[in-house]
């Protein structure tokens, strides 16, 4: 198991250095909490011999105390812990859990220092810290620096060279676009001697459309966005327009308070807009069960559990799975708690029954071109109606008052077909206008005519109105209904009564604020609201860094990791909200500071003092996400396809991959032309079977705000071997031959450069040359495979190129757009 | 012992010299190193020959790698193996009371009061020096009666089918836990660097109107590495996902690129030093071994028809259950750590007297021919070899008792039959026992966490002590329960 090796270790350093008192909060207390706090911790029934340390009360009572301030010698707790007698020694040897001699050592000079208490960190409001002084005043750029060196500065360490611009954009640029620099960005800053060139370029950045849809898909994975049901069955959904409605509040820097506001309980502001509602599908996200034989209350139960457990871990990182059934272990979580915000979610018109996956309540999404085409089919039916009116008026000669169907000449005609005629021209269904055609066809061919273009016109305007996304939202049911606690959080045992609330042992919400989502949302929004902004700024240090400040970016609970610079957390908190929960503001910040712009180069020294680099003395360096490994071939091929929004695209895919999942009933139709390069934020996402070209990712099953980042063959076989990326090399082989001139070096160098942004060395040339001039005599020789080679991918190749320079090329491309430095952040 | 090791010490002997012989860039010790340990980031003390937990095995190991045999749908212990001569005698009458009294079953049978007792479909008979009682449905399996362990007091938590054969993989119902295979790569680590070390095959029984989805959270790695999922073969198409070149790229194109990548990561690991640069140049390489060593694997031209024989005839049709066996075979010999099975169809509502026969018929012999195999291999001393369902299949008919054709078995829970085979398990022995009627576990019961409990300790695992912490808590196969079985092991 890893553990938390140097940051542990660093801190001993620092509290040997200056012979602190171990500090209750992030020391001691997570100690505690992981060796002791299941038998002698919040939950009650666990609890054994009456003890209970993780209140003030339990920890230092005076009735049997178990610790004696200033006395470890003296108290049990010490005696216990360093016992080797078994029937003495804590934790007991059955729970296989030991205590490290340094994790003792901590605990007893805790206890040496007089045992002062106080909370765990997470749960008191964090505190706008004052910039700590620092040594090296010239190098900190922005307040973030501050913390960070005053940091290694204690550690004796040094931050890193600022990284060459070249890196530098290229990180910053893949960080807040999801793409690297054009060739002519590129070239406008280096070209700009100015020292606010890099700060114009964050400028430009983060006003492109192109940040929304880079920061969209992290909070896809959080609110488990999928086109699919998931389950058996696994219907699609229509769930985009709310895709695109993060999209749009990205782009806009829709403050995170308002985001947050709005999909929590946009349908419960006051004159709540169409786009209020949209966000409130967010809390319709979560997966949908259609099996047969499924109950439905059973269902409905469920996706109130995954609604409350998305909220915990989102907005109050704190892991709420547990307390369905009991009492947290570790944290001061009850299980009336868990159900108390059930409660929240308990009122909205949600049957579970079916596999709808448009189900009720939902909100029916248009576009302009939706309402113009729906006017269009009106304007065509309205024609077609009064063509067939006139005709009719013709034909059945009658009163004004009168239908066709009075009309003397109507008299003979069978019962159906009169019925029919009762009825205005507009209100005929298309299968009645059939009966008519069969009737009228052959006598009155012009007059079946009008009949059959009305039903044409009719269906027309069925299929659209078929075709306009629902998407699910959420509403709020006129009488509440009652929430119980439900015995080991099964259903069908319902106890106690609770009312909607929020977690007892966090800040109280305000006595008259309503006791709805909006109430809820609200209080996570409240300016001293312990968790939300700390949660929230983690997260987006993660995006940046690799790594949150609290690596348990989904756990800031007592068993979360301790954050490895607390004074930044709650500062940069305090001054997002400040900032009125500006993102961008944040982002820029971020991106500006020195930390950042540091080079990633490891340092031996360093690598040994901090193998994670959670100190931040460089840069960190990790591969991309792969969805960014997709977008980036695509950009710098020149095969991107930039357009915003719409319904999902189903691009390249290995045959057969959804037929075998689901025993044939799902055969996927791959889509041709433009939607095979779109961004990979559009790409369809079936539940039961992900797209397999992405790895790394998140399931979109249940909320996920941090995603693993291994390195397996299976990741090298992908971006070697996928249609996508040969397809990708091939058209930016094309890019290469055409813009390039025709000397190979200068070839080479501008393909070298497309992927990195760098000119290679020579070495790095020399390489590629000597690769090219075997390749290309391959190819010349093997004329067949140089063919089929640029066969791969539906995308044309310009024919007039010599094939067997084009295949070559291909594969110095395809070999570039796998070397380490194009898959990296560095 | 096993030809494994020799199997694999050929290929990376072979491998090696490919590597520097062929490609020569001047990779140095740390590269081999890295090459070695398949792990991504950090260094990690070597369990099995590549990758693993320095600490593992907690004590000696009997079981070295499992088969694991996933009859998914849920197969009628009653008409298989459980045999029960008062439910012969009580065929067409109501299921007496006491035996279902307070139990919940799935809402297709609601509730069970007044349903009629069924027969078991076909015939038992005794088999074997160990007299164990199997139907005529599994003639194949009964001949192998003396080599398996039958645990008969099987019983679970979950009456639906996903969930049950979650809790079976991964012990939680949920999706979002670490699977068997993927606890066993991450904490024994390897011993092949050219294929997987957790591969799942699944297949289906033609004709099978009830099939099961098979979810790829049933192998997935939850919150431990992806590295450590499992690697789905496929049925058709390539074995695994992108393992041909692109046409147009031969290998020798191939390896010369990767020898060129090679070169230039080493150049950026020179000028930055991050370790994972030369992961990441080892798993290119291993990618490009699997793209030889799969196909040689699934290259079955050169096993002898008496051995093709054992596991009958469907054995050479790609996708059947059958074919996977033999893959299974091959796969452990090679050094793969875990080889799940899965085979839909057993979800028998309306079809105990129709498709049951073609579930047998397509898992019977390949299930016993495996066991042959690896016994007259000298393989399943030390190899684990399980074959069961997620639970198992009620006493009583669902549907009407005049209607034979349709005669059906509704989920149950609270009894059912698994049986386990080598990997230091008592052969031909009967554990545990269902009462008169096989309705509920009545001797001995083994719940699933006893089984995961009991699987990791053949695997030299102490189950309380393999742990994970995710999320502030430590993780384990089997949850926060479990109990060895010391009884089955030998």
């Amino acid at each position: 198991m890893k553990r938390a090796g140097i940051i542990m270790a660093g801190s001993m350093l620092v509290a040997a250095l200056q012979a602190a008192p171990a500090d209750f909060g992030r020391e001691v207390l997570p100690i505690l909490s992981d060796h002791c706090f299941k038998c002698h911790g919040p939950d009650e029934k666990a609890r054994k011999g009456k003890l209970r340390l993780d209140t003030k009360e339990g920890a230092l009572r005076t009735e049997k105390p178990v610790l004696i301030a200033g006395k470890s010698s003296r108290s049990e707790l010490i005696r216990r812990i360093t016992s080797k007698d078994p029937d003495v020694m804590m934790p007991p040897p059955e729970s296989k859990l030991k205590l490290a001699p340094a994790q003792i050592a901590a605990i007893k000079s805790w206890v040496d220092a007089g045992a002062a208490w106080s909370k765990h960190w997470a749960f008191e409001p964090p505190q706008r810290a004052a910039l700590p002084a620092v040594k090296n005043t010239k190098w900190p750029r922005n307040e973030i620096d501050r913390f960070i060196l005053a940091r290694l500065e204690l550690e004796g360490l040094q931050p890193s060279l600022e990284a060459d611009n070249v890196t530098l954009l290229r990180r910053v640029s893949l960080d807040l676009t999801g793409l690297p620099p054009s060739q002519v960005e590129l070239a406008a800053f280096l070209k700009d001697p100015s020292p606010a060139a890099y700060e114009s370029a964050v400028d430009r950045m983060l006003a492109s459309p192109r940040y929304g849809e880079r920061m969209a898909w992290d909070w896809l994975d959080a609110a488990r966005y999928a086109d699919s049901n998931g389950y058996q069955g696994d219907g699609d959904r229509t769930m985009w327009p709310w895709r695109d409605w993060v999209v749009r509040s990205l782009n806009h820097n829709l403050p995170y308070n308002q985001f947050t506001l709005e999909q929590l309980a946009g349908d419960l502001l006051p004159n709540a807009t169409d786009e209020q509602r949209l966000a409130t599908g967010f809390n319709r996200n979560h997966m949908i069960n259609g099996e047969g034989g499924r109950i439905a209350e059973e269902n409905r139960i469920e996706y109130i559990f995954d609604q409350t457990e998305t909220l915990g871990t989102i907005w109050l990182g704190m892991t709420f799975t547990c307390t369905r059934c009991h009492d947290h272990k570790f944290d001061p979580i009850t299980q009336r708690d868990y159900f108390s915000l059930f409660a929240f979610f308990n009122n909205t018109p949600v049957t579970g029954g079916g596999g709808d996956p448009q189900g009720a309540p939902n909100l029916i999404v248009q576009t302009e071109a939706d309402q113009l085409r729906r006017a269009e089919l009106q304007q065509r039916f309205d024609s077609e109606v009064a063509k067939l009116t006139e005709l009719e008026m013709k034909r059945f000669p009658r009163e004004e008052k009168q239908t066709a169907a009075d009309s003397t000449a109507a008299k003979e005609l069978p019962e159906a077909v009169r019925k029919t005629l009762a009825r205005a021209a507009a209100q005929r269904d298309a299968k009645s206008l059939d009966e008519l055609v069969t009737q009228f066809e052959k006598p009155a061919p012009e007059y079946g005519v009008a009949l059959k273009s009305l039903k044409a016109a009719i269906e027309a305007r069925n299929g659209f109105e078929k075709s306009i996304p629902k998407v699910m939202v959420m509403a709020e049911m006129g009488k509440p209904r009652e929430t119980r606690i439900f015995e080991r959080g099964v259903y069908t045992k319902p106890t106690e009564l609770v009312n909607s609330a929020t977690p007892a042992s966090l800040p109280a919400m305000s006595t008259n604020a309503p006791r709805n989502r909006l109430g809820l949302a609200n209080w996570l929004l409240e300016p001293q609201h312990p968790l939300t902004a700390r949660v929230t700024v983690n997260r987006h240090w993660q995006l940046f860094f690799g790594n949150g400040l609290v690596k348990t970016s989904e756990d800031f609970g007592v068993q979360g990791e301790k954050p490895s610079h607390p004074e930044l957390l709650d500062w940069l908190a305090a001054e997002f909200v400040s900032t009125g929960w500006n993102v961008k503001t944040l982002h820029k910040r971020i991106v500006t500071s020195a930390a950042y712009r540091q080079s990633s180069k490891f340092k031996p020294a360093l690598q040994e003092r901090d193998p994670e680099n959670r100190l931040i003395a460089r840069a960190p360096r990790f591969r991309l996400p792969s969805w960014m490994i997709r977008d980036q071939a695509l950009f710098v091929s020149g095969l991107l396809v930039e357009r915003i929004g719409g319904p999902p695209v189903k691009s390249y895919q290995p045959e057969g991959i959804w037929a075998e999942a689901t025993f044939g009933n799902k055969q996927y139709q791959q889509d041709h032309g433009e939607s095979l390069y779109r961004r990979s934020l559009y790409t369809f996402w079936r539940r039961i079977v992900g797209p397999t070209i992405f790895f790394d990712v998140a399931k979109r099953q249940t909320c996920a705000v941090r995603t693993g980042r291994t390195n397996t063959p299976l990741h090298a076989l992908i971006t070697l071997n996928d249609v996508t990326y040969i397809e990708a090399s091939r058209a930016m082989a094309q890019r290469v031959l055409r813009e390039a001139g025709t000397d190979d070096a200068a070839r080479i160098s501008f393909a070298f450069q497309l992927a990195t942004s760098r000119a290679p060395k020579l070495d790095e040339r020399e390489v590629l040359l000597k690769r090219l001039d075997v390749l290309r005599r391959e190819y010349l020789r093997d004329a067949a495979s140089a063919k089929s080679l640029l066969a791969v991918g539906e995308s044309k190749r310009d024919e007039t190129l010599n094939p067997a320079d084009h295949a070559a090329f291909t594969v110095i491309c395809n070999l570039i757009l796998n070397l380490d430095e194009v898959i990296t952040h560095e | 012992m096993s030809n494994s090791n020799l199997i694999a010490e050929n290929q990376l002997m072979v491998n090696r010299r490919q590597f520097f012989g062929q490609s020569a860039t001047g990779i140095g010790t740390a590269a081999l190193a890295s090459l070695l340990a398949s792990n991504s980031g950090a260094a990690q003390k070597m369990g099995g020959a590549f990758g693993g937990l320095g600490t593992l095995p907690h004590f000696p190991a009997k079981a070295k790698r499992v088969i694991y045999l996933f009859m998914n749908g849920a197969p009628t212990h009653t008409d298989l193996f459980d045999y029960k001569p008062l439910q012969q005698k009580l065929h067409g009458k109501p299921v007496p009371k006491e035996y279902i009294e307070g139990k919940r079953f799935s809402t297709m049978t609601g509730n069970p009061d007044g349903k009629l007792m069924l027969a078991p479909v076909e015939p038992y008979q005794q088999h074997g020096k160990c007299g164990a009682w199997v139907s005529n449905f599994m003639p194949h399996t009964a001949r192998m009666a003396d080599h398996l362990c039958f645990i008969k007091s099987m019983h679970t938590t979950q009456v639906n089918h996903a969930p049950a054969v979650s809790f079976f993989l991964s012990g939680s119902e949920t999706p979002g836990r670490p699977t068997m295979g993927a606890w066993l790569s991450y904490g024994l680590g390897s011993d092949t660097d050219s294929l997987p070390s957790f591969v799942v095959m699944t297949s289906v029984s033609k004709g099978t109107t009830c099939g099961q989805i098979f979810y790829d959270y049933y192998w997935e790695s939850g919150f431990l590495p992806s590295q450590y999922q499992g690697v789905k073969f496929r049925a058709g198409g390539d074995p695994v996902l992108y393992l041909q070149n692109p046409s147009g790229i031969g290998a020798v194109e191939r390896r010369g690129m990767l020898d060129d990548l090679a070169k230039l990561n080493q150049m950026r690991h020179a000028e930055f030093g991050d370790p994972e640069i030369l992961t990441r140049i080892a798993q290119y390489e291993m990618a490009y071994r699997m793209q030889a060593s799969v196909p040689e694997l699934a290259d079955i031209s050169k096993e002898p028809q008496p051995v093709l024989d054992l596991y009958g005839p469907a054995v050479k049709e790609r996708g059947t259950f059958a074919y996977n066996c033999l893959m299974a075979r091959r796969l452990i010999e090679r050094g793969t750590r875990f080889v799940q099975v899965m085979h839909a169809g057993w979800d028998q509502h309306r079809s105990v007297t129709t498709e049951l026969y073609n579930q047998c018929r397509d898992t019977d012999q390949p299930s016993a021919g495996l066991v042959a195999d690896l016994q007259q291999r000298g393989l399943l001393e030390d190899t684990l070899v399980i074959w069961g369902g997620e639970f198992g299949r009620t006493p009583f008919i669902q549907g009407e008792l005049s209607n034979r054709p349709q005669w059906g078995r509704d989920h149950h829970p609270y009894a059912f039959t698994i049986w386990m085979a080598g990997g230091g398990v008592k052969p031909g022995i009967t554990y545990g026992a269902s009462d008169d009627l096989g309705m509920n576990a009545a001797v001995n019961p083994v719940h699933v966490h006893d089984f995961q409990a009991t699987l990791l300790h053949l695997l030299g695992i102490d189950h309380e002590q393999f742990t994970y912490k995710f999320q502030g808590r430590r993780y384990r196969l089997s949850d926060v329960h479990g109990k060895v079985v010391h009884e089955i092991i030998a």
